[in-house]
């Protein structure tokens, strides 16, 4: 399959590439692309849903949804390569690992990769499965987040499953099913007495003469398991067995390790496996060697205090090693940490530490009494607690649920992270009430019901906040029900607080419905009226089922909450059921989120979902790149098929429009078109803002400048074919597309816009820089315009004169009336500097602007 | 009264699993199988009250099931799923009374309200 995909790729991205591709084919291949980004969305929309826990479906199923997804990807990968010139060719391959990574899951190999051992600075997301949960998790904390972990090294599941047949296991695995304890017992005894291959050896050796060389003569290794799912969903906590304290020999090491290998089949761990529905002997373990550190204290961080308190974190210290505070050996210390705006210690308990765990070299670990001197003296100092707890709220946000975090503190005082997994969350006040027979839901007034569109179903509750601009996102309290006037994927940032997401506008296969699904948060879209019926710090329940059913009731519906946690648990413990909507994980999650950020790069992409949104945003610059430089070089316009028209207009502004196909009226073949011939959905609506009493200011335009004549361009200009085009205004547009340079003097405007029927596919990208007057009043220019944008929903980055707005997913009638008001902006904006001569003057313009009001006036 | 009970034939376990645990939190007593073979053989035993089956089966398959059933307890509902829908087979199927006939992937609300009507309870 990967091959084949490359061979896709291989007619666009070889030799035939002699001829430069005019605007209109790249145009269309830019069509081309959304259109395959739309399939590809509906694919994994579809499989979202199907795969969700309503539906019973089978492999055959996953099989040709998945084909179907890969198709349309493909479709759309290979027209963006055409758009771009194959600028981006990392994408093929990106594309090709994660098809060969969903194959592989399909094909219900786990590993087949043949790397035995893998140090951790090497471990890529890829590897995810071959080094267990546990490994692939510390590993991230230090390649991702740079956080501080010992020297380590994974052995992998290719290495366990080598092993097993080096010793011919593999038989006595298959229909282990209701094994009794003999069989086990003996099982594990074969593992103690077995061999290694020889590249399992050679590879371990190789690996542990680095180790060496990094941790000297006495640095010795924790050994422990680090099962596929293990830290995963399912904590596996404490059911294997970990060796502490073991040298860097390959003897040692290979002891140790088998000794974990053999504990996947102890009493304890075998009945867990069978409770999460595994049949025994098909979980693959992965081993994790990890250096020991020195400990001078350690402990164990909570991100939300006792599994349920979001609001605040517990970490617990004591000195020595954290085994014990792991195994609850000691009155460790235990302090409190609240998240809000600022990170704040609130509570300290310093507890008595009688014993400490210590590491004494050779002789293994030691429990003994801790020094007098020691016992009530706090482990960390105010300092080093919310250090901790910064580290600690840095890995909540990357994995976006609460972490259960071991750390560890040198003798240098220097921090080491140790492991790092999902916090399994209870809420014990709930199941109370439920016990005690909570009203129904019908003792409820119903809010709202059955307008809307079901995106993830599920039961959820909380307080209604209501977002009226994306910066507020990070002032979303935990625990809210966020409540929109449309959807955006921006919202990703606030999940992690979000118990759900009604919006009055938006469709089932936006970017932000997949990330819905991919967390099971329950949300509906297109409710029409979330955000005039509901009010900010209602408490509200939303039953979300399926399709359009749903209600929200006033209050919270404890009966409701409670059926859905029961169900929803059983369900996720089906290992099959688990297994195949891990597929999804190569599919549906979004980590590329903000355009504007260093992030947003190819080797960034992990997803499907990735890949559709890099290619969108990189699409809609390329083709701004390509408009820019043709409206450059007139000669190429007359190469290609497009047409060059001049556009009168009411206003002093000159404005060539390059027609793409239905950007004007079918009448108008003439070079000097009249800007009522536009049939430019988005171009109508800007020319029409701009045309719109009041905002040109007439009275205060400096006509005797360059301002307006730099726009001017004259009819000989055309004829002659000069390529004397830069510096003028100059529009491309076609029925749903315009990509519009409109340059008065020193400003520049950059507006682009597609603004069709499918709201996934409309956006506005809107570009301004520059201005003749002292940098503060351009900075003030910008706040102002910046203000009215937020006001829109524009995500912006302002850099001195400099500022971007992005927007996307709404519809063609909220687009055209965005576009409207970009037009009077622009034209409002134009000679504003001199009257910006206070930052007052910032605000009280824009609110003026956003009430229709454009006198300059003081 | 007691429990009706449902039985689930398909060869992928997922299947049986996620049938099985919905059908159960419905109150419904569900026993799994992988194969016709093996579900023939306890139908023998014990008679169901709705026989869900999947129709493409290696060995016995659903067709196989459904007259079987019908052979043994000509009162039983089979309801058939799968993923390879087709009309001739559906045409067969209906001959041979099926009582339901759905293209997986399918709905578990839908199987839910089949297997009512099946019980006569809707």
């Amino acid at each position: 399959m990967t091959g084949s995909l490359f061979q896709r790729f291989k007619g666009i991205v070889g030799g035939k590439q002699n001829r430069v591709p005019d605007l209109t084919t790249r145009f269309k291949a830019f069509q081309a692309m959304l259109d395959g980004n739309n399939r590809t969305l509906e694919a994994m929309t579809e499989m979202g849903e199907k795969l969700g826990g309503d539906y019973l479906f089978d492999i055959n199923y996953i099989q040709s949804a998945y084909a179907r997804l890969l198709a349309a990807i493909s479709d759309s990968l290979s027209n963006f390569t055409r758009l771009t010139d194959n600028h981006y060719p990392q994408l093929v391959a990106i594309l090709a690992r994660i098809d060969g990574q969903v194959q592989r899951m399909l094909a219900s190999d786990g590993s087949v990769s043949n790397r035995l051992v893998v140090i951790y600075p090497e471990i890529t997301w890829d590897l995810a499965a071959e080094v267990g949960g546990k490994n692939y998790h510390l590993a991230e904390l230090a390649n991702t987040l740079h956080l501080r972990v010992p020297e380590a090294f994974a052995i992998t599941t290719a290495a366990f499953t080598a092993f097993l047949r080096h010793n011919g296991l593999e038989e006595r695995l298959n229909g282990l099913g209701q094994a009794d304890s003999t069989t086990l017992a003996q099982l594990r005894g074969a593992i103690l007495a077995g061999g290694f291959p020889d590249d399992f050896t050679a590879a371990l050796s190789t690996t542990l003469e680095t180790m060496r060389s990094r941790l000297g003569r006495n640095g010795t290794l924790a050994v422990r398991s680090s099962a596929e799912e293990e830290d995963g969903e399912f904590s596996f906590a404490g059911q294997f067995e970990t060796v502490l304290n073991v040298p860097c020999t390959l003897e040692a090491v290979q002891a140790a390790y088998k000794e974990v290998v053999a504990s996947l089949f102890q009493a304890g761990a075998t009945s867990y496996q069978r409770q999460l529905g595994y049949d025994l002997g098909k979980l693959k373990m992965a081993v994790g060697c990890v250096a020991m550190v020195e400990a001078k204290a350690s402990g164990v961080i909570y991100t939300a205090a006792a599994g349920k308190d979001r609001s605040k974190m517990a970490i617990s210290a004591a000195w020595g090693l954290g085994k014990g505070v792991v195994d609850g050996l000691t009155d460790a210390d235990l302090y409190t940490v609240t998240k809000g705006d600022k990170l704040q210690l609130v509570e300290r308990h310093i507890g008595g530490k009688a014993q400490m765990v210590v590491n004494c070299g050779a002789i293994g670990i030691e429990t003994r009494e801790t020094p007098a001197e020691l016992r009530d003296l706090a482990c960390l100092s105010e300092a080093e607690v919310l250090e901790l707890a910064r580290q600690a709220l840095t890995i909540e946000e990357h994995f976006k649920t609460p972490q259960d975090i071991e750390w560890a503190m040198d003798k240098a005082g220097r921090y080491y992270l140790l492991q790092a997994r999902a916090l399994r969350m209870d809420d014990p006040a709930e199941e109370e009430a439920f016990r005690n027979q909570e009203p129904a839901p019908t003792d409820y007034p119903v809010l709202l019901r059955n307008q809307g569109v079901v995106v993830q179903r599920g039961a959820a509750a909380g307080k209604v906040f209501i977002l009226h601009h994306l910066n507020e996102l990070e002032k979303i309290p935990q625990g809210s029900v966020l409540v929109a006037s449309h959807d955006s994927p921006h919202f990703v940032q606030a999940i992690p607080f979000l118990h759900a997401i009604i919006t009055d506008v938006g469709v089932p296969t936006s970017h932000m419905a997949s990330i819905c699904r991919e967390f099971n948060l329950p949300t509906v879209v297109n409710t029409g009226q979330a955000t005039a019926l509901l009010t900010h710090g209602q408490e509200i329940t939303l039953q979300a089922g399926e399709g359009s059913e749903f209600v929200v009731y006033a209050g919270i519906v404890q009966s409701l909450l409670q059926k859905e946690r029961q169900t929803g648990a059983k369900l996720r413990e089906l290992y099959e059921f688990r297994r195949q909507k891990y597929i999804m994980r190569h599919i549906a999650p979004l980590n590329l989120i903000n355009p504007l950020e260093q992030e947003f790069s190819p080797e960034k992409c992990r997803t499907v979902h990735d890949l559709i949104r890099f290619m969108h945003e990189k699409a809609v610059q390329a083709l701004v790149a390509y408009a820019e430089v043709q409206g450059r070089g007139l000669a190429r316009f007359f190469g290609g098929k497009t047409a060059l028209h001049r556009l009168t207009l009411p206003i002093p502004v000159q404005l060539l429009l390059i027609d793409l196909g239905g950007g004007l009226q079918e009448t108008a073949s003439k070079k000097e078109v009249d800007f009522t011939q536009v049939g430019s959905v988005p171009l109508r609506a800007v020319l029409a803002g701009m045309l719109f009493p009041g905002v040109w200011q007439k009275e205060g335009v400096a006509l005797q400048g360059r301002d307006l004549l730099s726009g001017m361009i004259r009819a000989a200009d055309i004829t002659n074919g000069g390529d004397g085009l830069a510096g003028y205004n100059v529009a491309l547009a076609s029925r749903e597309y315009m990509n519009m340079s409109l340059r008065f003097g020193y400003h520049f405007n950059m507006l682009d816009s597609y603004c069709s029927d499918k709201p996934r596919n409309n956006h506005i990208y809107f570009r301004f820089v520059g201005g003749a007057a002292a940098i503060t009043n351009r900075s003030r220019r910008i706040a102002l315009m910046a203000q009215v944008l937020a006001e829109h929903g524009f995500a912006l980055k302002a850099k001195g004169d400099l500022l971007i707005g992005r927007l996307s997913g709404l519809n063609r009638q909220e687009i055209e009336g965005i576009l409207e008001q970009m037009g009077r902006l622009i034209g409002y904006t134009r000679q504003l500097d001199a009257r910006l001569d206070s930052d007052e003057m910032v605000s009280i313009l824009a609110r003026r602007f956003l009430a229709g009001d454009y006198h300059l006036e003081p | 009264m007691a429990k009706h009970s449902i039985m689930v034939i398909d060869d992928e376990k997922i299947v049986g699993d996620m049938a099985k645990l919905s059908f159960e939190q419905d109150g419904y007593e569900v026993e799994t199988f992988l194969n016709g073979e093996s579900a023939l053989a306890r139908l023998v035993e014990k008679p169901f009250d709705v026989v869900i089956t999947d129709l493409k089966m290696k060995g016995v398959d659903g067709l196989e099931v459904l007259r079987t059933v019908k052979k043994l307890y000509p009162g039983i509902k089979v309801i058939m799923i799968t993923a390879f829908a087709n009309l001739d087979v559906a045409i067969e199927a209906l001959r041979d009374d099926v009582h339901d006939f759905f293209p997986k992937p399918v709905k578990i609300k839908e199987l839910k309200a089949s297997v009512k009507r099946a019980l006569g309870e809707e």
